[in-house]
């Protein structure tokens, strides 16, 4: 299921924020909310969610035999820990990578057996790191294991943030897990979050899909110059509102429960440098890699230009199976080395100057990140660069037909939390108006955005007959 | 709420397909995900205020920017969303999947259209390539029927051939392109009628509709005359028979864009009707054994089904009697855009069977001969004679014994397929798969 659908909000979250609130006892609850996200998952992936048990109960179970040993035997600690890292990672490579690893090694020597061919489990990537996240650290003693199976359960498959993010940690809801108060304004600022997610995706995002579309997808071959990088630049858009925006539903319908998880994403377009571009992106998964695979390795004490490296090959590699993510993860593991060595420099430089630059290499990544095929990868970065075809005049229509959008688009990348400081007159004004307009605001945000999902489930046929 | 109170909506008028009612549970289905499929299409099928929500989001979607209707603008089919939360198949064969689903179901094959003025125009001009295999097709036919039926082709261009704007006029030769490699490729004493050719010399009328994708009576009329040229008939003039008119018509191709400027635009459908006694009947796929009556002309179609006015929509199997006491018979193989060419065709024959091979289950061969057939005609649209899926479906209505339906396709496919040295025949093969193919 997704949260942009009419099914989960005509039914499946009403249905939820019924069950769980009809009642104070936390134990139902939790079970509850542990029941509707299975059946939450179970519903894009009818097969896929037993794997999903397999991988909640094969690390509870490890996570409370680390914490049983931890005490006793370190090494034998150290032996489970080693059997989750190998499970998780092995599920993950197994299910998501199988394929792109047999067509690797198939290009050499041609394999006695056929490919695997089965589809992605959906949220594969989070589920895995999300456990593996636990077990380690059990056995670093950051938290302590839980004991109560619904309530593993419940962290690993709450519907929040298992399909897209954020990588939630143990650590962040460990507390809340037994105690979530009922309180209006949590609920109030969790649904305004949960709209505002979903009007930067069906609004936003959704339109910028459809341009993409028309320009990188339909209409490659006649692609000019400055409508390549149109296409490209709206790509930017529709990636970037599709998964803040579904991080926002996931944070709103946290707070609607009563869970408070950490922002994944802070203005990323507003960066001054690939560095600073990390830490706004995908805070969650960076954070993850930082804590568990940089700082391991040495973090910037111990050969930090490899270390770096490594990272980003990794995210790369995470993001899909294929060579081209790689290729992006290469593309900005570069330039993240060659921040840290032009460290001076580049403090001399302007700020604009810095955060054209960097926007700039952003865009260009993206078309990394889009064109899985190289040789159309290739095409496409001579069409950005060295492209003698004519503009369309459609191009321009296109222009002119979405210009407020555009504006808007702009407005919402501009980090104003940043800029106007707290203090600051006018942002107190408008949060004391936010906070009372806030219920139509949503009604309106929420209405809009059921409007143009019904529009797009509209499907004329061509032909009469019926 | 007013899912459980109001009774489900059976049928979508704009959007001529059926709604999706509650699925039937079964545990094969679930695990396969189609009855999770067909719950979401459900609630998305039967939501509240469905019409009014998706008239508001047009007018939402103007509001975005400026508009202009004098600008040329490029619309693209809705195809899915590229990007899904992390869930990209390993293995993305839908892309190569859809053109494939493309033939089959005849949905827009083309995926860009191009607005202007208020007028819609498809921005394609066929498969040059597989013009060939639908001249095969044909003259298979014409070996098959030789010294009994004469076999024509009839296939119009597209919309695109007569784009008003000048830097899309190599559309029109590349329409003809398209349609002279069915001519190059006829032998075997087959037929071909220049229609583009024909249509090419009354430009200042209005060929095809600008809110529709079929075309209007005027552009039937002269493939009609570039018909009768080829088989020796006299064509009967306009003037001559009775002229109606139907205002405010939005066609399909309104409904696919919700274009604010093709809105104001609406279609005029002209319709001749020739000063002859007709009886028509109808007969359902594959049985000959109850007609039932129905008209050559719908004068109750009105608003978006405005088109149906020619012989009252697609059906499989309708058979005209004229008071035309000459002998002859003629048989038309078409899809909707055969429509407005066939109702010409009563001036001339005694008999008319005109089958559309997308729903008829009739043995093509057995019908021609027991009723005599002496004029064969081909008159599908352009796409349909370029694509696999087609041009094997007509075939298989003579020679395979009529009948192909989806789940022996394959089979079929296998068995005796005109594409059996063509390039792309094994993909096809492999990608067609009873799971893809819309319910209907």
């Amino acid at each position: 299921m997704v949260f942009s659908s009419l099914t989960f909000l005509f039914f499946f979250l009403p249905l939820t924020l019924f069950f769980h609130y009809i009642t104070k006892n936390n134990l139902f609850r939790n079970l509850s909310l542990t029941i509707f996200s299975l059946i939450f998952y179970a519903w894009g992936e009818p097969l896929w969610v037993f794997l999903l048990l397999f991988s909640a109960i094969f690390d509870y179970g490890n996570g409370l035999l680390i914490a049983h040993y931890l005490s006793k035997s370190k090494l034998k600690a150290k032996w489970i820990l080693a059997l989750s890292i190998i499970g998780n990672v092995g599920i993950l490579i197994a299910f998501k990578y199988g394929g792109f690893i047999y067509d690797n090694i198939n290009y050499f020597i041609t394999l006695p057996f056929e490919r695997p061919t089965n589809t992605l489990p959906i949220g594969i990537s989070f589920y895995t790191f999300q456990t593996l996240s636990y077990t380690i650290d059990v056995y670093r003693g950051e938290v302590k294991a839980q004991k109560n199976i619904v309530n593993f359960l419940m962290f690993v498959s709450l519907f929040h943030q298992l399909v897209a993010g954020p990588i939630v940690r143990y650590q962040t809801i460990e507390a809340e897990m037994e105690n979530r108060k009922f309180n209006w304004a949590d609920i109030s600022s969790g649904v305004g979050r949960f709209c505002f997610g979903l009007f930067k995706k069906v609004i936003i995002a959704n339109t910028a899909g459809e341009l993409v579309n028309k320009y990188l997808e339909n209409g490659f071959n006649d692609l000019s110059s400055p409508e390549a990088w149109f296409g490209i630049i709206l790509f930017s858009i529709q990636i970037y509102f599709d998964f803040s925006g579904y991080s926002d539903m996931a944070i709103g319908l946290g707070r609607m429960f009563g869970f408070h998880y950490d922002e994944n994403f802070k203005h990323p377009y507003a960066a001054i440098s690939v560095g600073d571009f990390y830490k706004r992106w995908h805070i969650s998964l960076g954070k993850f890699f930082r804590d568990y695979v940089y700082i391991p390795l040495g973090g910037n004490r111990k050969m930090q230009l490899r270390n770096i490296m490594v990272v980003w090959l990794l995210t790369g590699l995470w993001h899909g199976a294929s060579w081209n993510f790689v290729l992006w993860g290469f593309y900005f593991g570069c330039f993240m080395i060659m921040e840290k060595l032009l460290e001076n420099v580049l403090k001399k430089t302007p700020r604009i100057i810095r955060h054209c630059y960097t926007l700039f290499l952003i865009i260009l990544s993206r078309s990394i990140f889009y064109f899985v095929d190289f040789s159309k990868l290739k095409q496409f970065i001579v069409k950005l660069f060295y492209n003698p075809l004519p503009v369309k005049d459609a191009f321009y229509t296109d222009i002119y037909s979405h210009v407020f959008w555009f504006v808007l688009v702009i407005f919402l990348c501009i980090p104003w939390d940043e800029i106007i400081k707290p203090e600051h007159y006018l942002r107190k004004k408008t949060e004391l108006v936010y906070a009372y307009a806030q219920p139509v605001v949503n009604a309106l945000l929420l209405i809009l955005c059921i409007t143009f999902l019904i529009d797009s489930t509209y499907n004329p046929f061509i032909y009469f007959r019926f | 709420m007013s899912y459980i109170i109001i009774p489900s909506k059976q049928i979508s008028e704009n959007e001529k397909r059926k709604l999706t009612q509650f699925p039937a549970w079964s545990f094969d289905s679930y695990l396969k995900g189609i009855w999770i499929d067909s719950v979401d299409k459900f609630v998305n099928d039967q939501a509240p205020f469905r019409l009014q929500s998706v008239a508001f989001a047009s007018t939402l979607n103007y509001y975005k920017g400026f508009h202009f209707p004098e600008k040329e603008k490029i619309v693209s089919v809705k195809k899915p969303n590229k990007l899904q939360p992390k869930n990209n198949s390993a293995n993305d064969t839908t892309s190569a999947v859809r053109r494939y689903l493309d033939d089959f179901t005849e949905t827009a094959a083309s995926s860009n259209f191009l607005i202007i003025n208020g007028s819609v125009f498809t921005l394609n001009s066929g498969v040059p390539s597989m013009s060939k295999y639908f001249a095969d097709m044909l003259n298979k036919y014409a070996r098959e029927l030789k010294n009994e039926t004469r076999v024509f082709s009839c296939v119009p261009p597209l919309s695109s051939a007569f784009i008003p704007v000048k830097k899309y006029e190599f559309y029109n030769k590349k329409n003809q392109e398209t349609l002279l490699a069915i001519r190059a490729g006829l032998s075997d004493g087959s037929i071909f009628c220049d229609v583009l050719g024909e249509l090419n010399k009354h430009t200042d009328k209005k060929l095809f509709f600008s809110t529709d994708h079929h075309w209007t009576a005027y552009g039937a009329y002269y493939a009609y005359i570039a018909f009768c040229k080829q088989a020796g008939f006299e064509p009967v003039p306009l003037e001559s028979m009775t002229k109606k008119t139907k205002y405010n018509f939005l066609g399909t191709l309104y409904e696919l864009t919700r274009d604010k400027s093709v809105e104001k635009n609406p279609d005029t459908l002209d319709y001749f009707i020739p000063k002859v006694e007709t009886y028509a009947v109808t007969y359902k796929e594959g049985d000959l054994s109850y007609p039932y009556k129905t008209d050559v002309f719908c004068e109750r179609c009105y608003g978006g089904y405005s088109y149906s006015t020619f012989l009252c929509g697609d059906l499989a199997l309708i058979k005209i009697k004229t008071n035309v006491k000459n002998g002859k018979k003629a048989m038309v193989i078409k899809n909707s855009m055969g429509n407005a060419f066939s109702v010409f065709l009563i001036s001339h024959y005694e008999e008319l069977y005109i089958i559309d091979y997308r729903y008829s289950e009739h043995n093509l061969l057995n019908l021609i001969r027991d009723n005599q057939i002496n004029d064969l005609i081909f008159a599908p649209s352009l796409y349909a004679a370029n694509a696999y899926g087609t041009i094997q479906r007509m075939y298989n209505l003579g020679f395979n014994n009529g009948l192909v339906r989806q789940a022996s396709l394959k089979a079929r496919l296998e068995k005796d397929s005109i594409f059996k040295n063509a390039q792309n025949y094994k993909d096809s093969l492999e990608l067609i798969d009873k799971k893809l193919f819309p319910d209907e």
